[in-house]
Formats: C-alpha cells, sequence, structure tokens
C-alpha cells in the first residue's frame, strides 16, 4: 500500500508543477537552484559491491558517486577538462615520477571523522592499485604516497607514468574511501562496501533489494548550501519499458542512461512537462566493437577482417539500431574525444562487391549452398543494442556469403565463454572510452594478458609492432608525443583490424521539467549531484 | 453417421480443424512463399502495417518483413508442437505401461519418478534445461517433453492396471508370450486411446511453453519464433504495437484451433466407443 500513497502524493505535486510550468512559460532553465525535496529516479541494475574504489564501473558510479566522491571531476570548461573535488590541485614533476595533489581543507566524513591525506594514501596504494578493475593498469607504477602533512598527498612511481594519464583517470579512478573503517579486516568484506561512508553530499540511506536505494542529504557537506535535495531515491525498474510510463504517471522524475528505450524517446519528447537531454554523457562513451577470434584461421587473415568491415553499414546501423542516437566509429578513441582522436585512419566504407572481392582473394570461395564458411557469433546481452546488432551483423555477414549462427547466453555466461573459455568466433562488446587510451583501450588489442580478463583482448591477437607502440605511448612523458604515439595506434589498428569498431554512443536522459542542474558536465549521471534541485 | 459428420456437426471442431489446416498451409508454404533467409532485412526499419503491399504486415526493428517472419515462426511453433508432444506421449504411454503392467517394485520405482517429476512445475523444469545445456530446437523439445509426459504416464497406468486382468491377456501369458511382448502388443494399443485424448491440450501447452521461452530469450536465436517476435516488440510496445501483435494473435488462434480441433476429434471417437 505504501506504494500507492507515495504515487498519490508525487501525482499531486506533479499535478501542480504541471500548472505552475503552464502558467508560467518562462521558467525553466534561468531559475535559481531550489532547497529540499526528493529525487525519485528509475535505477535498472542492483550493484551488490556499492564501493567504486573497488568495481570502477558506470552501475556502481550512478548510485556511489553521491556518497563516495573522487579526487577531481570531468568539467566542460574546466583546465584539462577537470573540475576540483576532494583535491584543489594537481602538479606532475618534469620525471613523471610524482604527482603532487593539494586537498580541500575541511572535509569531513559521513562518520563526522576528518578527511585527511592519510585516507588517500590509503585508497590508492590498498585499493586502487591491488584491487580496482582499472586501476590495476593506471596505477602499477605506484610505489609510495607521501603525506607531508594532512591536505598534502605525494604519489611516486617507481616507473616514469605519464601524467596526462594520471590526470584523464582522475574522474573515474580516485574514488577516496575512508581510512579509518577499511583498515580493519579484509577489505573486500567490509560492511562499508554495501552501505558506503564517503565524503559526498550525500549519505547512505537504505537498501530494499528488488525496491530502491535511498540517499539522504549530508548536512555537513563542504560545498557552500549544498547539496540541495534532500532525499535521493533509486526506485528499482528492472523492465525497460516501464521507465517511461512512471515517468509519464509522475512516480520517477529522473531516467537516465537510457532507461527510457530509444525507441520511445520520440513518443516522450512532444509528453508536456518531460524533456529529453542527450548530453551529460560526453565522458561515458561506449565503443560498438566486433570482437574477433584470431585462433580462426580465416579471421586470421586481414582481408577476411577486412571484408567483414566492409560488409556492415555504419550508417544503417546508426540509424537503425540507435535510432540516431549515436556515431559511426572510424578507430578505437571515439570522435568526440578531445585530446586524441584522429580522423587520418584506413576506413572501410560499405561496399558488399568489395567485400566479396576480398573473400575471393583471400581464397575462400563460394561453396553450392552460397556460403564461404560459417562463424559463432556472440552478441552482448548487456544492452538491447547489442543484441539487435548481433542480428543486424548476422544477415550482412549472410550477403557475403559468411553463415553467422548466433548464440546467446546471458551475461555471465557470455563473459565466461569470450575472456575465459574463447568459445567465440566473432563477438560483439560495448567497452567503454574512459577518456585516455591507456585506461580501458589498449588493452582490448594487445598482446600477453592472462585468460578470463573480461573487456580485454582475448582473441589471441598479436601484433609486435601494435605493442611495441603501446608499450612506448605507456612510458611517454610528454603529453603532445603521447598523444601524437596514440593517434599512430589508432592507424594501426585500423589498418591490421584485431577488432572492428562501428559505432559510438552515450546515453540518454529524460527528466520531468522540474529538475535542475541536469547534464552540467560530461559525466553528469555518475557525478555528485550536488547542485541538482528540484523546482516548484 | 460416420466420426466425420460427427465431427463435422460441431461448429467449434470445423473452426479449430480450419486454424489448424491455415496454420499447415502456412507452415508448409513459408518455404515456397518466401525463400530465402526469413531474417534478411527487406526495407526500412518500423513500417506499420497495410502501408505498403509488399510488406503488408510491416517491417520489425531491423526492417525484417513481420508476414515472412510470421510463416516461418508457424513452421518453429509446429514443429516444437507436434515433436515434444509426441515425445511426451510416447515416453509417457512406455513408462505407464510398463509400470502398470509390471506392479510391484519396478511400478514403485517408475511412479515415484513420475511423482518427482510432477512436483516441479514443468515450466521451470523447461527453463532449467535449456539454461544448462543452451538453446536449440532438440533441446527445446526434450525441455518441453520432460515436463509433459508425466501426465500421459498416469493415464496409460490407471488404464493398463485394468487391462492386465482381461481374459485376453490371461490368455496371452498361458500360451506363453514374453511379458514385455504382452504388454507392447496386446496391452498398450488397448489402453492409448485415453492416453491420446491428452495430446490437444499437450500440443497446446507444448507451443505456449515454446513461445514463452523464445520470449524469454531461450531458443535458438537463428530461427524465427512467435514467442521471440513478441521479445522483440516488447522494446517498442508503445509505439510499433503491432510487432508484439500480430505474432500474439497468431499464438492465441494456434492453441485455440489445436485445442478445439483435439476435443472434437476426442468427443467423436468417445460417441463412437461408447455406441460400439
Amino acid at each position: 500500500m505504501s506504494g500507492f500513497t507515495i504515487s498519490r502524493r508525487t501525482m499531486l505535486a506533479g499535478s501542480a508543477m504541471l500548472l505552475a510550468s503552464t502558467a508560467m512559460p518562462t521558467l525553466g532553465l534561468a531559475q535559481t537552484p531550489k532547497k529540499g525535496g526528493r529525487l525519485v529516479l528509475a535505477a535498472d541494475s542492483e550493484p551488490r559491491n556499492l564501493n567504486p574504489a573497488i568495481v570502477a564501473s558506470n552501475g556502481v558510479f550512478f548510485i556511489s558517486s553521491k556518497i563516495v566522491e573522487t579526487l577531481a571531476e570531468a568539467s566542460f570548461d574546466g583546465k584539462d577538462g577537470l573540475a576540483p573535488r576532494l583535491a584543489v590541485g594537481w602538479e606532475g614533476t618534469a620525471d613523471g615520477l610524482s604527482v603532487t595533489f593539494k586537498l580541500r581543507e575541511g572535509v569531513k566524513w559521513h562518520d563526522g571523522k576528518p578527511f585527511t591525506s592519510a585516507d588517500v594514501a590509503f585508497s590508492a596504494l590498498q585499493i586502487w592499485k591491488p584491487l580496482q578493475n582499472l586501476g590495476r593498469t593506471v596505477f602499477k607504477d605506484l610505489s609510495t604516497v607521501d603525506t607531508p602533512d594532512d591536505l598534502t598527498a605525494v604519489f611516486k612511481f617507481a616507473k616514469p607514468t605519464p601524467f596526462q594519464l594520471i590526470r584523464n583517470a582522475l574522474p573515474a579512478l580516485s574514488s577516496v574511501v575512508p581510512k579509518h573503517i577499511y583498515e580493519v579486516g579484509k577489505i573486500e568484506d567490509n560492511p562499508a562496501n554495501t552501505a558506503p561512508i564517503g565524503t559526498g553530499p550525500f549519505k547512505f540511506g537504505e537498501y530494499k533489494a528488488g525496491q530502491y536505494y535511498r540517499l539522504t542529504r549530508n548536512s555537513d557537506y563542504w560545498g557552500k548550501d549544498e547539496p540541495y535535495l534532500d532525499e535521493i531515491i533509486y526506485q528499482v525498474l528492472p523492465d525497460r519499458t516501464s521507465a517511461a510510463s512512471a515517468l509519464e504517471a509522475e512516480e520517477i522524475q529522473l531516467a537516465a542512461f537510457s532507461a527510457v528505450p530509444l525507441a520511445d524517446l520520440d513518443r516522450i519528447s512532444k509528453v508536456p512537462g518531460l524533456k529529453v537531454i542527450t548530453k551529460g554523457y560526453e565522458g561515458l562513451t561506449y565503443q560498438l566493437v566486433v570482437e574477433i577470434n584470431h585462433r580462426r584461421k580465416e579471421l586470421a587473415d586481414v582481408k577476411v577482417r577486412q571484408a567483414i568491415a566492409h560488409a556492415i553499414d555504419k550508417d544503417f546501423v546508426v540509424k537503425t539500431v540507435f535510432l540516431g542516437y549515436a556515431a559511426t566509429a572510424t578507430g578505437p578513441v571515439p570522435k568526440n574525444d578531445p585530446q586524441f582522436y584522429t580522423a587520418d585512419v584506413p576506413t572501410y566504407a560499405f561496399d558488399v562487391a568489395k567485400a566479396n572481392a576480398l573473400l575471393d582473394e583471400a581464397g575462400y570461395k563460394k561453396g553450392a549452398d552460397g556460403n564461404r564458411f560459417s562463424l559463432k557469433l556472440l552478441p552482448a546481452p548487456y544492452f538491447n543494442e547489442t543484441k539487435q546488432f548481433g542480428d543486424y551483423l548476422r544477415q550482412a555477414l549472410a550477403a557475403i556469403g559468411i553463415d553467422a549462427q548466433l548464440v546467446n547466453n546471458d551475461s555471465a555466461a557470455h563473459i565466461k565463454a569470450v575472456y575465459t573459455d574463447h568459445a567465440f568466433d566473432l563477438a560483439v562488446g560495448p567497452p567503454v572510452f574512459r577518456g585516455d587510451p591507456a585506461i580501458s583501450t589498449t588493452i582490448l588489442v594487445q598482446s600477453g594478458i592472462p585468460d578470463g580478463v573480461p573487456f580485454s583482448n582475448q582473441g589471441g591477437y598479436k601484433n609486435d609492432a601494435l605493442d611495441a607502440l603501446i608499450a612506448k605511448a605507456s612510458e611517454t612523458l610528454d603529453t603532445s608525443a603521447r598523444t601524437e604515439l596514440y593517434k599512430e595506434f589508432q592507424k594501426e589498428v585500423a589498418a591490421d583490424l584485431p577488432l572492428i569498431n562501428v559505432a559510438e554512443w552515450s546515453f540518454v536522459s529524460v527528466a520531468r521539467d522540474a529538475v535542475g542542474n541536469i547534464a552540467n558536465n560530461p559525466r553528469w549521471a555518475v557525478s555528485n549531484w550536488a547542485d541538482t534541485y528540484l523546482a516548484g | 453417421m460416420s466420426a466425420l459428420h460427427r465431427f463435422l456437426r460441431r461448429p467449434e471442431a470445423v473452426a479449430g480443424a480450419l486454424i489448424l489446416a491455415a496454420l499447415f498451409a502456412m507452415a508448409v508454404s513459408a518455404g515456397l512463399l518466401f525463400p530465402g533467409d526469413p531474417q534478411s532485412i527487406a526495407g526500412p526499419a518500423l513500417l506499420p502495417p497495410f502501408q505498403d503491399w509488399s510488406l503488408p504486415l510491416g517491417t520489425d526493428r531491423l526492417g525484417r518483413d513481420v508476414l515472412t517472419e510470421l510463416f516461418h515462426g508457424a513452421r518453429t511453433s509446429l514443429a516444437v508442437g507436434l515433436a515434444a508432444a509426441a515425445a511426451a506421449l510416447a515416453v509417457g504411454a512406455v513408462i505407464g505401461t510398463l509400470a502398470g503392467f509390471t506392479g510391484g517394485l519396478t511400478d514403485e520405482v517408475l511412479m515415484r519418478i513420475t511423482d518427482a517429476f510432477q512436483t516441479v512445475p514443468s515450466f521451470l523444469l523447461a527453463l532449467a534445461f535449456v539454461s544448462v545445456v543452451g538453446p536449440s530446437l532438440g533441446v527445446v523439445v526434450v525441455a518441453i517433453a520432460l515436463g509433459t509426459w508425466t501426465g500421459p504416464a498416469r493415464v496409460a497406468r490407471a488404464e493398463v492396471l485394468s487391462i492386465r486382468e482381461r481374459d485376453y491377456v490371461a490368455n496371452a501369458r498361458v500360451i506363453g508370450m514374453h511379458p514385455l511382448a504382452i504388454a507392447f502388443r496386446e496391452v498398450l494399443p488397448n489402453a492409448l486411446p485415453p492416453v491420446l485424448a491428452l495430446s490437444s491440450v499437450i500440443v497446446a501447452a507444448a507451443i505456449l511453453t515454446e513461445a514463452a521461452l523464445s520470449f524469454l530469450g531461450l531458443a535458438d536465436p537463428n530461427r524465427v519464433t512467435w514467442g521471440g517476435m513478441i521479445a522483440e516488440g516488447r522494446t517498442v510496445l508503445r509505439t510499433a504495437p503491432f510487432l508484439s501483435i500480430v505474432p500474439g494473435i497468431a499464438l492465441v488462434l494456434t492453441v485455440l484451433g489445436v485445442y478445439l480441433a483435439g476435443e472434437g476429434i476426442v468427443e467423436t471417437t468417445a460417441v463412437r466407443r461408447g455406441l460400439s
């Protein structure tokens, strides 16, 4: 019954808002933030471990970034694309062996203890480097963190580490957790992993499995007058079609991460009181990639891989699978990346005749049934779009005489089949570009990665020239020289096609008009929401 | 009056038979009317029905022809429904006959196994089986049969229990026939009619289970299925409801047709047996 009373109350409040918005049509972005209110939004997954310092993934950040803060956040207009959070300044030495962070004064943990450089040192050395999925690569050479005073942390690296990489890694990889909570017992089993304690604008309230997460206002937050909201409720709505209805019924005020299916956006954008926002995900670009198992002798031939690239109509994929909410890809770095992207790479126009010719040239003639050979195709099940692209790819391959047999798995089985058992010929994957190729992109093509590491090169691809290029870039300190090397890297990947980049996409938020300060940074959905407010 | 006449005098049975005939016609003609890959992209995506007469029922999210998919889906539905029902009836009849005819320990063991299968909801069993073994047409058939053979087994056993006391069975024993030969040559054929009466229910249930499994993504993804079409249409339910409604109607009609025709056959044969 409580569900009913909540929806009736929000319904009344919502209709009042609707009246207000029709009465004052100019009411909108220009208004001053208002304090108070409860923001109810849709959550489509329920991560068990909410510690962003261990599990650096968007599903975890979506909830925990409001509780646990990072040293810096991505920003549209800040220097190097960053805005200060727990750190107010950062400086790297020319030899790449040390980075000094100046920390914010007067920050308190949610349990009242002061935040100091010891917490940063502990998080970096005990969690980011040994335990975090992404930190393992970026911080692999971190040897010590000196804490000359409570507000200074000096990261010392055993080998030169590019300051550019550390800077680019800050928004996603530098969640700071309290030392005094985590120094007792095993870090992986700490109760704060499920009920996190941080410095952020919201405190963890409660979690009811299958129902909601509740975050409450941190009145001791360091930001002046922030946060504006009293409460954030993540209503668990695993069914994607229900998010749109819940928004229309005013049961929720926000659906981020494309919780509303793309096909519904056109209709929902016409509903009065709702707005569709495509901004705020610039720093969270997903890439639609065809992963290739180079152990198959046909696929080890670069001509076959080029033929597959020519067989894919990228414009069709963007237009039909993503309904225009995506961009075609040219290589392993997305077009919207301001630092590294280069368009100067070999490209593969949609050309079935050329693809057929390449396959003939490679010696795989069409048999009597029109087929050259069969492949096993495993589309990743995480997104509707990856599954649909799998259906499309099957048809695209049929057009060039490759018989692709689809194999559907659930998430766990897919990860095991592709990244541990290598039981695939082609797979469709959605890796994330995280602002620097060294964080999670080069690992997709470099060799020597042990079996079982998800979202890495498990296709048996080995290219010594490319490996050398990646190694050289990882120790090049000069920013422009490093950027040049990654441009070279893009060219090499696009030429040899260890994998095929098809498209790049981000997400879409749908919110009621009352929700203010949406999408004001490139990682808005996974930022701290200290300045988000509810008008009316 | 012949059985056919009696059958034809039941309008619901005739309606069922007509629907089934149409379904068979669809399944058989699918390859002739719509040759080639039914999943190939035929036109613009999300074309509504009755707009373009070369694509009368419109297209799905990738631009595949809904009518073609509907025809090829009829094949899968019928094939799975009939194969699963045949498997369930065969296994059930054999196990029921063995249990009923042998009696004693064999009966106990076989019937407790049947109980064990009956206590697990058949859909859950199918779900678990397919997720472990992996989805393919054969596996789906076995999965559905696993959950449905218990009904025929119980009916067959009950029937056999009464038949084995008849005189002709005793005669067969006296002339020295092998017990298995008696069970399967003399007893089983006479026990079959009530078992076969279950077939329409089982076929209908099998078609529905297959659709439900496909809806959940547990079907061979390289084959068109109605359940899969409904699931695919669900993501665009608000903007293109026809994608779910069209295969949904086909599914309802099929199950209804199988059930009505099956009932009609059972009723007419029951009347005949009653008269004779």
